[in-house]
């Protein structure tokens, strides 16, 4: 109960102050007495001043009006003829008006004494506190990593916190009192008229500067002014905070020649493959018509003068043309190849299942009517060029198919796993003829073959065709495989 | 060189124009081609000037027109064919040896009435020779103007 307390603390204070008035009274009355006894007399009058002078210094003003009456009856009571009366006579009175004049007089200028030593003790207290916050503001100044420095109109620092200190080597003794600009050998980006009147004109300047620490290394800040006006509106001191960004202007620096040199190596490579598209063209166009004009001519050979051929002529011309066909296909293969490098993916939502259905079909020409047991697992809808992945798909079902060939019962399963890591793993199985996985290396690469062309015809081209695809795609290929056991083809495709 | 002829055959390998005519031959259709063996030659024939001035200035029933040629290429001689309001209603057929998907869309955004990549395998050569000839020198009713079947 604070209420409570805080009364019965303020009645116990009323007590103390009006007891004192009493207190003083009677001491002063008993003295008076005494000396009455002692055959002094008129020394009254001044004790119960000084008893009422004491009250109201110590007191205050209302227990010294009590003192004053108090003292008033006593002195009328026991001191003034008639003693033992409280009659007044006529002639005594002007004498009591002295005594309330006197010592109400004594009573106002005790209480005005105590109101102003009161005050001044407030301000005081109030001075001594903010002197305490002022002291703990500039100490947090202190404690930022920031640079604050302070300088007046004519550049002579004025403060200096330890961040300028850690920044620029210069203790605040050091500083204080210097040339700013002197000092740090600032260089400035624009004249610094032009930087001062915008000062002037905005209160604000901010920028970068170079500046030279105390060890004489160069340091890039970015640089805050701000202008304090006194009063009148007159300016009087600029503060100033600096941040070190030697090292991000560094790397800006770094990141703008690397642009650079990237825009070169991205220039240099467009070049680089419109030459390479050129070339493509260019093989597209003339590698292929001697190619025609060759089996063209063998044929009408093999038409016109096959009864001047004997059996070793005929099958020269046999070979011409095998060989030529080969030629061509190889070069249909490579172009399909740099055309996947080069050509522009269009992504859509393919439907995988769809996808393996058309290959399938595709792929039965091939097949011949042999007895293939296809195994195709629930296929994921997928985002990707769909004809590129269906060049890749042929590819691998196409494999499939004639390294199946030498068995007596193919089976190929088509299927999809979901690994959280590599999005979906979609996978090509076979029971063929497999391949040592001391080759996997070699499995994906151009022109790159691990059966001889007498057992399996192909280019080499197939595989890495399918790597180049899947890789656009943003997913991997990979292969298990064990001779005479078959082999897996994996595609891992990011999820959609 | 014959002055007339219902088939302009615009190529520049003998070798390939050799072939094509043996495929044409079957059908008694090789005395029905003229051979221009660049660009300039086959804009020459088709607005009757330089040493074709002296020809009856009627269209060819069909063009055959290969894409890679000196002077003036294939894809320029089909622009010029097909801005000029004489010529543009002759049937064109690029018959060319690339695969490129750029000719291909080229060709058919200039308004090429057909685009056929000219095949390795000489048998399948012989047949889109065949059909091309039989197709736009016979069969096709060529537009008015154009030189009557002999």
């Amino acid at each position: 109960m604070p209420q409570g307390k805080l009364s019965l603390s303020k009645v116990k204070r009323a007590i103390q102050r009006y007891g004192l008035a009493f207190l003083s009274v009677a001491i002063a009355f008993a003295a008076a007495q005494l000396l009455a006894a002692c055959g002094f007399r008129g020394v009254e009058f001044p004790l119960f001043l000084i008893a009422i002078a004491v009250t109201v210094w110590y007191a205050g003003t209302w227990p010294a009006i009590v003192a004053i009456v108090l003292s008033g009856l006593a002195f009328d009571y026991y001191f003034t003829e008639p003693i033992h009366s409280l009659y007044i006579t006529r002639a005594e009175v002007p004498y009591y008006v002295m005594f309330i004049l006197f010592s109400s007089l004594l009573t106002w200028f005790s209480s005005v004494r105590r109101r102003v030593e009161r005050e001044l003790l407030q301000s005081r207290d109030a001075l001594q506190k903010e002197v305490l916050v002022r002291t703990h503001q500039a100490s947090l100044l202190n404690l930022t990593h920031d640079t604050i420095i302070v300088r007046d109109m004519s550049e002579v620092i004025t403060y200096w916190n330890r961040g300028a200190e850690e920044l620029y080597g210069w203790t605040a003794e050091q500083a204080v009192g210097k040339q700013a600009q002197q000092l740090l050998g600032t260089v400035f980006p624009a004249p610094i008229d032009e930087i001062k009147a915008e000062l002037l004109r905005t209160g604000r300047w901010e920028g970068e500067l170079q500046k030279t620490k105390a060890d004489g290394t160069r340091v890039i800040v970015a640089s805050r002014w701000s202008l304090q006006r006194n009063e009148q509106g007159q300016p009087i001191a600029v503060l100033d905070i600096n941040n070190d960004i030697t090292q991000r202007k560094r790397g800006e620096l770094e990141i703008r020649q690397l642009n650079q040199e990237l825009g070169k190596r991205t220039t240099e490579l467009e070049t680089i493959n419109k030459e390479l598209e050129a070339f493509a063209y260019s093989i597209s166009h003339d590698l292929r018509a001697p190619l025609r004009h060759m089996v063209g001519y063998t044929e009408l050979l093999q038409k016109n003068a096959s009864s001047i051929l004997d059996d070793k002529g005929r099958r020269y011309t046999l070979m011409i043309l095998e060989s030529a066909k080969r030629m061509g296909t190889l070069i249909d293969d490579l172009l399909a190849f740099s055309r996947i490098g080069r050509a522009e993916t269009r992504e859509t939502m393919v439907s995988l299942g769809q996808l393996v259905r058309e290959v399938q079909s595709e792929v039965a020409q091939e097949t011949g009517g042999r007895n293939i047991t296809w195994r195709i697992g629930k296929l994921p809808d997928l985002y990707g060029d769909r004809s590129m992945l269906k060049v890749a798909l042929v590819n691998l079902v196409s494999n499939a198919v004639k390294f199946t060939r030498t068995r007596p019962q193919p089976e190929i399963e088509i299927g999809c796993t979901d690994k959280p890591d590599d999005g979906l793993v979609v996978f090509v199985k076979d029971n063929g003829v497999g391949f040592d996985m001391k080759y996997v290396h070699k499995l994906f690469g151009v022109f790159q073959r691990l059966h001889r062309a007498e057992e399996f015809e192909g280019t080499g081209i197939g595989l890495a065709t399918v790597q180049r695809i899947i890789r656009r795609h943003g997913g991997q290929v990979w292969a298990e495989g064990l001779v005479g056991s078959g082999a897996t083809f994996y595609l891992s495709l990011p999820k959609p | 060189m014959s002055a007339i002829g219902r088939i302009l055959l615009v190529e520049d390998d003998p070798r390939d124009t050799e072939l094509t005519m043996t495929a044409l031959e079957e059908y008694h259709l090789t005395n029905e081609v003229v051979v221009a063996r660049d660009g300039e030659e086959a804009l020459d024939y088709l607005y009757c000037r330089g040493k074709f001035q002296t020809r009856t200035c009627d269209n060819p029933a069909v063009l055959l027109l290969d894409l890679k040629l000196p002077k003036i290429d294939g894809l320029e001689v089909l622009q010029q064919i097909k801005s000029d309001k004489n010529l543009k209603i002759i049937p064109v057929v690029v018959l060319t040896s690339s695969r490129e998907e750029s000719d291909m869309v080229a060709s058919y955004k200039l308004g090429v009435n057909a685009y056929v990549v000219k095949p390795v395998d000489f048998h399948e050569f012989v047949n889109a020779i065949k059909e091309l000839g039989v197709f736009w020198a016979i069969i096709n009713e060529p537009p008015p103007g154009s030189i009557k079947r002999k």
